[in-house]
């Protein structure tokens, strides 16, 4: 079960001529989620500042 | 009894605190089952004799559409615990988890599109699958937009949670399309309740990809909500010593 199915690099990355489509939904869609947990992170930064602000001023 | 203990545990304070500790657990469970689900699913698991290479794509396509219908599902309990029960936290979750859900949706759906490709010849088909799928992701987006329009927050709330519980009949129409209608989407491989047609070698990292996916949609939902709760509540005293 734990054999690689491939020898070498060059047959990870090409994947029997279908690496492009695997390699690119794999990329796209951890890039995808990425990116949501930064804006998610950049959010609550905003929130924290716009209350620390209100705060100051009261 | 069942409104005052409802009551009691929604608290959008205890929601935070709670969330906040629960927040490291899953997110490192969450990659590490990613990590390992995705790398024995790419490297290990075999060929299929059928789609060659070509269905690893499954590993990320199957989880995202699996918590694209779950997260609707949440969010259409958690309507009704607003519509009920008039619990707050029940709106500002729906508010967070939309945005996820369509993020979710998308990956689907354009997995799913190119995973077509050297499988069906086609990247897109009008079947019953992928249609009311894509009717999902509209769905979302709809959700969110009706929310945005509203300057009253709480009738966006009110009318957001109907929405979304007119939607939720869209679910079992996704998860029953193949069976009910002739689509070139394949039947489902995996079953709960009966026996699953696809082999251990490629189950197996199948599931630890879905429970992987799941508790990073959670720890990114923990995240979501947290900015969203505290934005809602900034005029609450809990808000002010928290930040």
């Amino acid at each position: 079960m734990f054999n690689s199915t491939f020898n070498n690099f060059n047959e990870i990355l090409d994947m029997g001529g279908h690496g492009i489509y695997v390699w690119s939904v794999y990329l796209i869609g951890i890039s995808i989620i990425a990116i949501s947990f930064l804006i998610a992170k950049k959010r609550i930064k905003e929130v924290h500042k716009k209350i620390k602000l209100k705060n100051a001023s009261s | 009894m069942i409104t005052a203990f409802i009551h009691k545990f929604s608290s959008p304070k205890s929601f935070v605190i709670l969330t906040e500790k629960l927040y490291p657990f899953f997110i490192i469970a969450g990659v590490s089952m990613l990590i390992l689900g995705w790398t024995w699913g790419l490297l290990f698991a075999p060929q299929d004799a059928v789609q060659g290479n070509s269905y690893r794509i499954i590993f990320l396509h199957v989880p995202s559409v699996i918590f694209a219908e779950l997260i609707y599902f949440f969010m259409a309990v958690c309507a009704l615990m607003h519509l009920v029960w008039r619990v707050k936290l029940a709106a500002y979750l729906i508010k967070s988890a939309a945005p996820i859900g369509a993020m979710i949706t998308f990956i689907g759906l354009f997995s799913g599109s190119i995973w077509g490709i050297p499988t069906w010849g086609t990247w897109w088909q009008w079947d019953a699958r992928i249609t009311s799928t894509l009717i999902l992701f509209i769905m979302y987006l709809g959700i969110l937009t009706l929310h945005a329009s509203f300057s009253n927050l709480e009738k966006a709330d009110r009318l957001m949670s109907i929405l979304v519980v007119i939607g939720v009949v869209n679910i079992p129409l996704i998860k029953k399309s193949v069976d009910w209608w002739s689509t070139l989407h394949q039947p489902a491989s995996i079953s709960v309740s009966g026996s699953s047609s696809i082999d251990p070698s490629m189950l197996y990292p199948l599931l630890i990809s879905a429970i992987g996916l799941g508790f990073t949609l959670i720890s990114l939902g923990i995240l979501s909500s947290r900015s969203y709760i505290l934005s809602r509540e900034k005029n609450k005293k809990w808000v002010s010593e928290r930040v």
